[in-house]
């Protein structure tokens, strides 16, 4: 569930058996390959106008794999590839899933997603190196030979079976390729061909794949009575907050409303789980409608994109200003689920509209304390970043401090304990000029002690500070010799666990003395 | 906050520390701290102080503590300790409940207990009494369990009761060990038939028991170690048998890191002052603990072991090892951040620890680098803090496929260049937010963040988003009663000032004052002045027209604008006419046509002479971050706009009295002169009209980019 920001995908293509061919209706014949390449195509035209921004590589496997396209945003190059596409020997899917293991951890590391889509007839190869022989050893070898699933990156596995359920169901190969689908992580399909095998059921399933995998996600962003239509990309997918409690996954809504704007000093480099582009688009038919009336006056026609350039929008609007204030806006994406809004600038001094998820829940970020509680500030009596913008309502404060700001005792190593001891003899022979801080020392020490239950250590301090008292110098205050034999007395009753001056709450004061007026 | 995948009600959710008090845990641990550290100069002639010993219970309790504050460090909440002492009876020392969640609570009741009695009877003493106990305070709902239960209805079931006890007892021998556990493994099926009759029990489903052993130095052990087994369904044991002591200590440091799923992060190269020498600066390591999340990419590259980690000396526990990079300014960056674990120093009292944690504690952020051996430099975290907390923040460092996205410029309204970019900053400031008091209440019933979205609402009901679409909000004297009737409430003085906008609105047009009309796709001249009144009165109709309905206030408002524009049917029918044919001129114009250009000659000269007088033009908002400095656009006094004695003429209306009196009132203070007002870095561009000769309308300037 966590990083989905970036979703790449690969091709692998298995061996296609010449043998196997389809007939179409006109008796001509059509190879498995001819149909899978069609499918292939036609998703990649569905991406080039829907999913642009997507990095897409295309490999083919035998018994080596090859990887053909590496990571692109070019959907010619891969069309290209796919018609030059050559046959091969043998069916290997595990050197295959090894090469996708390698190729994209190298190029993006393992905080990415990954959508993999192998495309197969259903044969799976014979003897060494078959999946079935795969599947079948995997669980007797070593750590080096290890089988490539799960992935170390998030995966979603889908697998193109050119063959109907019915073919695949009539030998092993439906459950092997079951069996690959969970150990890639269970995220994932197995799509089959409904009907018989022809141009117009391939082309049925890719479009099933289309629908569930590659359908662009579109929105509306609202700010008030402002709003735009958007793309978010990539598509931002459900997260499940708690397998046991709340095992449905949340979705994002597709009306997605500001609640308010925060500086970004204030929302302090926020963890989120996903980033995603917000761009907006133009919904064909208000721009047919601007279209139309333009071209009463005009003899060029503008093409749809250069009307929809010029009729401003409020993304850009938001985005201007986000940038040049230096803030964000606080979305709500669902019921309980948050995002921001921000202007994220590339090294080339473009920049975009970007939205981050922040985890599901009422309070993401500690120090904004519960988001439904974040209001306007125009109800606060006096404005909370007051009036030249110096002050801030954020961070907001937990009520109880860490262990690190509060100065906690630990004696655990040595050393500690005999840190706080030497504060005091420290500040003892210093007397009376730190009377505060000894004797502030001097309680802590005595409600550690005392709460660990160990008296000894208070009667040892108490003897020490008699020591300290008889090795006075003459130059000494005379207040000096009364606050240390006092404190050491304090400190003795203490040691029997009386309870009147073992209280943990009680505190030694200091004794007053004619000198300490 | 944290991201890992541990269940909400996992057994981490309660667990219930068991600390043994009978006599025999008051013996000596026999490990010895010798706390008169003598100087050299004062070691002449002193007999040093005996060493002191812990006994077993301190040991105990100053381990369990330590284990507490790491918890407490890393989850502040959700993750509870319920913490029993038994003796001859057993002493729950604090409740589930958020507020008991604390060290100094612990530390206050634990004082209360004070160390074992050595006198007491060893025969009535039992841990047992603090086990049975444990196993019922696991069927204790805690709060969270209760909301989610509440949350859920019928599928309340959903929430799971599962606990861990951690017993801290000196145990007899293995077989004292097996009677510990079939004991509890009794008491949780008692105390399951009790919890399914009621409402504020429920039954534990999983149980895991972590019994430590805990035996003097020099001594050995009874017990042996035995790695965790299934006793029942139900029931989960372990035994750790350990010397008091430093060993405790490191036992318990390890268990919690386990049982929370921590991981270890050493800081290296810190560098500090030293203590002795202050202009000398050395450098220093800093462990710290947080989730191991925080490590997640390395666990997933398998980058581990390149990543700098180190086997400690027990063999069991690794650290990460990351590099401080000093930070540079305190520049205020968004940066890509994965994760945000909270951390607590391992050794908290530390002088390099304090160091560390103080410097961040007083808002510095400082970013780690990943040490490598191919010497490239990754950031891969930051440390920060924020409301006092610290936090270890997961930056990316890999690519990422948004990367080389296409520029906002190039999409839907990329190319429009006039939005209002510094007035929908200046709403955004008057929108940002606040926390308010889960305690304060709100006569509309309304959470807070519901109110700011309505909030939004009504600050947008009529808000054009560029310049070249608005009158009324580039006119500085719109300002005043455009921040005020958006308001959900007004005030009486706040109609007032409203209805004085207006007032001066109708004075403005009186005098046939100019106006910031767009005369974009309009070169040269705009529609004519009556005209652009209309088209300004018609505007500010609008904008409180959306807002009128709200209260009678609001309504007035209305009232007032409709009541002081005089439009009568008959002359706005003709203003129409009129619009008509001088839209068929301004197209004629646009060709390029000589006597236009004639025409806007004309009217500049006329805009010359008004500009001696006035500064009407610098009311256009130049409006883009290119541009130099907004105008502050507080309201500005209304002295400006006239001089009395030009209005001294005919018959003195209710109004021009009013006026007046305010403009003498005013007149008092100092005026500035209209170039030095309008000025920007106090440089006045003279001779502003020729620009307008020149064909270049006034937004020219007012290009947005992004």
């Amino acid at each position: 569930m966590r990083f989905f920001q970036h979703f790449t995908f690969f091709f692998l293509f298995p061996q296609w058996e010449q043998m196997r061919k389809v007939s179409l209706d006109s008796n001509e014949e059509f190879q498995r390959k001819n149909l899978a390449v069609h499918g292939l195509n036609m998703l990649f035209e569905h991406m080039a106008s829907n999913y642009r921004l997507e990095f897409t590589a295309l490999m083919a496997f035998s018994s080596l794999w090859e990887l053909l396209v590496p990571f692109t945003r070019d959907y010619n190059a891969l069309q290209e590839a796919l018609s030059s596409l050559e046959d091969y020997d043998k069916t290997c899917i595990e050197s295959a899933l090894h090469g996708v293991s390698n190729v994209f951890q190298q190029e993006w590391g393992s905080t990415c997603a990954c959508q993999v889509i192998l495309v197969t007839d259903g044969s799976l190869g014979i003897g060494k190196g078959s999946l079935r022989h795969s599947l079948q050893t995997m669980k007797q070898r070593g750590e080096d030979k290890k089988f490539p699933l799960p992935f170390p990156f998030s995966t979603k596995m889908y697998i193109m079976c050119v063959a109907s359920a019915e073919e695949l169901q009539m030998t092993d190969a439906l459950d092997n390729l079951e069996e690959l689908l969970r150990l890639s992580g269970g995220d994932g399909q197995i799509f089959t061909v409904e009907g018989p095998l022809c141009m117009k059921s391939v082309h049925a399933m890719f479009g099933r794949l289309i629908d569930y995998a590659y359908s662009p996600f579109h929105a509306v962003l609202h700010c008030g009575n402002l709003s735009s239509d958007v793309q978010v990309f990539p598509r931002p997918e459900p997260v499940v907050v708690d397998e046991e409690v709340e095992p449905m996954p949340k979705t994002v809504n597709t009306d997605l409303e500001i609640m308010g704007f925060i500086e970004i000093a204030d929302i302090s480099s926020p963890p989120v789980i996903s980033r995603h582009l917000v761009l907006p688009i133009a919904v064909n038919k208000e721009v047919d409608e601007v279209g139309a009336g333009a071209t009463d006056d005009l003899d060029d026609e503008p093409s749809a994109s250069q009307v929809a350039g010029k009729s401003p929008n409020f993304c850009v609007l938001l985005h201007g200003s986000l940038k040049v204030e230096g803030m964000v806006a606080l979305v709500q994406l669902g019921p309980e689920w948050y995002g921001m809004l921000y202007s994220q600038a590339d090294s080339k001094k473009k920049s975009n509209l970007m939205m981050s998820l922040f985890e599901p829940g009422s309070e993401p970020l500690p120090w904004l304390g519960k988001i439904s509680q974040l209001g306007p500030i125009s109800e606060a009596a006096e404005n909370p970043y007051g009036e030249d913008d110096s002050k801030s309502p954020f961070p907001v404060q937990p009520q109880v401090k860490r262990s690190y700001a509060q100065n906690v005792t630990v004696w655990i190593k040595a050393s500690g304990l005999q840190t706080d001891v030497q504060k005091i003899l420290r500040n003892a022979r210093k007397l009376p000029d730190k009377t505060q801080t000894f004797y502030k020392e001097l309680n802590r020490l005595r409600k550690a002690a005392l709460a660990f239950g160990f008296w000894e250590l208070l009667k040892g301090v108490a003897d020490l500070l008699e020591r300290e008292c008889t090795m006075l110098p003459d130059s000494a205050h005379p207040d000096a010799a009364f606050q240390l034999s006092h404190a050491a007395q304090q400190l003795k009753l203490a040691s029997t666990g009386d309870s009147q001056y073992a209280a943990f709450d009680h505190n030694i004061a200091p004794m007053h003395t004619d000198f300490s007026s | 906050m944290s991201f890992g995948k541990m269940k909400m009600f996992s057994v981490s959710h309660k667990t219930v520390f068991v600390v043994d008090h009978c006599p025999y845990m008051a013996e000596s641990s026999r490990q010895q701290v010798e706390c008169d550290v003598l100087t050299k100069s004062r070691a002449q002639g002193v007999i040093p102080l005996a060493p002191v010993s812990k006994s077993l219970w301190t040991c105990a309790v100053e381990c369990s503590m330590e284990y507490c504050r790491i918890l407490y460090d890393v989850y502040p909440k959700d993750k509870l300790i319920n913490y029993i002492v038994s003796d001859s009876e057993f002493h729950i020392l604090n409740s589930w409940r958020q507020e008991d969640q604390s060290i100094q609570e612990l530390m206050a009741a634990l004082a209360a207990v004070g160390p074992p009695n050595p006198r007491e009877d060893p025969e009535c003493c039992s841990i047992l009494h603090g086990l049975v106990s444990a196993v019922e305070a696991l069927c204790k709902i805690t709060e969270l369990q209760h909301e989610k239960r509440t949350a859920l209805m019928d599928t309340a079931e959903r929430v799971a009761n599962r606990g861990r006890i951690i017993c801290l007892t000196n145990a007899k021998s293995d077989t004292h060990v097996r009677m510990l556990e079939d004991c509890i493994q009794e008491t949780i099926l008692e105390q399951n038939k009790l919890a399914a009759g009621s409402d504020r029990l429920m039954a534990i489903q999983q149980c895991e028991l972590v019994l430590v052993h805990i035996y003097p130095q020099g001594e050995d052990t009874l017990v042996s170690d035995r790695p965790k087994k299934e006793i029942s369904p139900l029931l989960t044991s372990e035994v750790h048998s350990v010397r008091a002591g430093r060993h405790l200590a490191t036992k318990l440091n390890i268990l919690v890191q386990q049982h929370f799923d921590l991981a270890s992060t050493t800081i290296t190269n810190i560098p500090m002052k030293e203590e002795q020498h202050a202009n000398t600066s050395a450098n220093y390591d800093v462990e710290l603990l947080h989730h191991r999340d925080a490590h997640l990419e390395f666990f997933k590259s398998g980058d581990l072991h390149m990543a700098g980690t180190s086997t400690r000396e027990n063999g069991l526990k690794e650290t990460v090892t990351l590099k401080w990079c000093t930070p540079r300014t305190n520049v205020i960056e968004l940066h890509y951040c994965t994760g945000a674990y909270r951390i607590s120093p391992t050794d908290v009292n530390s002088r390099p620890s304090s160091c560390l944690t103080n410097f961040l504690l007083n808002g510095r952020s400082v970013l780690l680098e990943l040490p490598k051996k191919s010497g490239s430099k990754v950031i891969s975290h930051m440390l920060s803090s924020h409301g006092g907390e610290i936090f270890l923040h997961v930056l990316n460092s890999n690519r990422s496929t948004l990367e080389d996205p296409p520029s906002i410029s190039e999409g839907c309204g990329g190319r429009v260049t006039d939005y209002r970019i510094t007035d929908f900053g200046e709403f955004m400031r008057e929108n940002r937010l606040t926390p308010v008091s889960e305690n304060s209440h709100n006569p509309s019933g309304k959470l807070p963040f519901e109110r700011a979205k309505s909030q939004l609402e009504r600050y947008t009901r009529y808000w054009p988003m560029i310049i070249s679409q608005t009158t009324i909000f580039n006119m500085q004297a719109v300002v005043p009663l455009a921040n005020l009737i958006v308001k959900e409430t007004l005030t009486e003085e706040d109609v007032l000032t409203c209805q004085k906008t207006v007032y001066n609105l109708v004075d403005m047009e009186r005098k046939n004052d100019p106006l910031p009309i767009s005369t974009v796709g309009s070169r040269g001249k705009g529609p004519k002045r009556d005209e652009q009144y209309r088209i300004m009165w018609n505007e500010l109709e609008t904008l409180v027209k959306t807002h009128a309905a709200a209260t009678d206030r609001h309504q007035r408002v209305l009232d007032c604008i409709i009541a002081c524009r005089s439009k009568p049917p008959e002359e706005e029918e003709r203003k129409k006419r009129g619009r008509k044919r001088e839209e068929r001129e301004d197209r004629t114009e646009k060709n390029g046509n000589k006597e236009a250009e004639d025409k806007s000659w004309q009217e500049s000269e006329r805009l010359k002479s008004l500009l001696d007088k006035e500064d009407q033009e610098s009311e256009v908002i130049k409006d883009s971050p290119d541009s130099p400095e907004p105008l502050n656009k507080k309201p500005r006094l209304m002295a400006e706009e006239t001089q009395p004695q030009e209005r001294a003429k005919g018959p003195v209306s209710l109004l021009t009295m009013w006026t007046n009196r305010i403009t003498t009132a005013n007149s008092r203070k100092h005026q500035e002169f209209a170039g030095r007002q309008s000025s920007v870095n106090n440089k006045f561009e003279l001779y502003q009209h020729l620009k307008e000769e020149n064909g270049m309308d006034v937004h020219e300037n007012g290009k947005a980019t992004r």
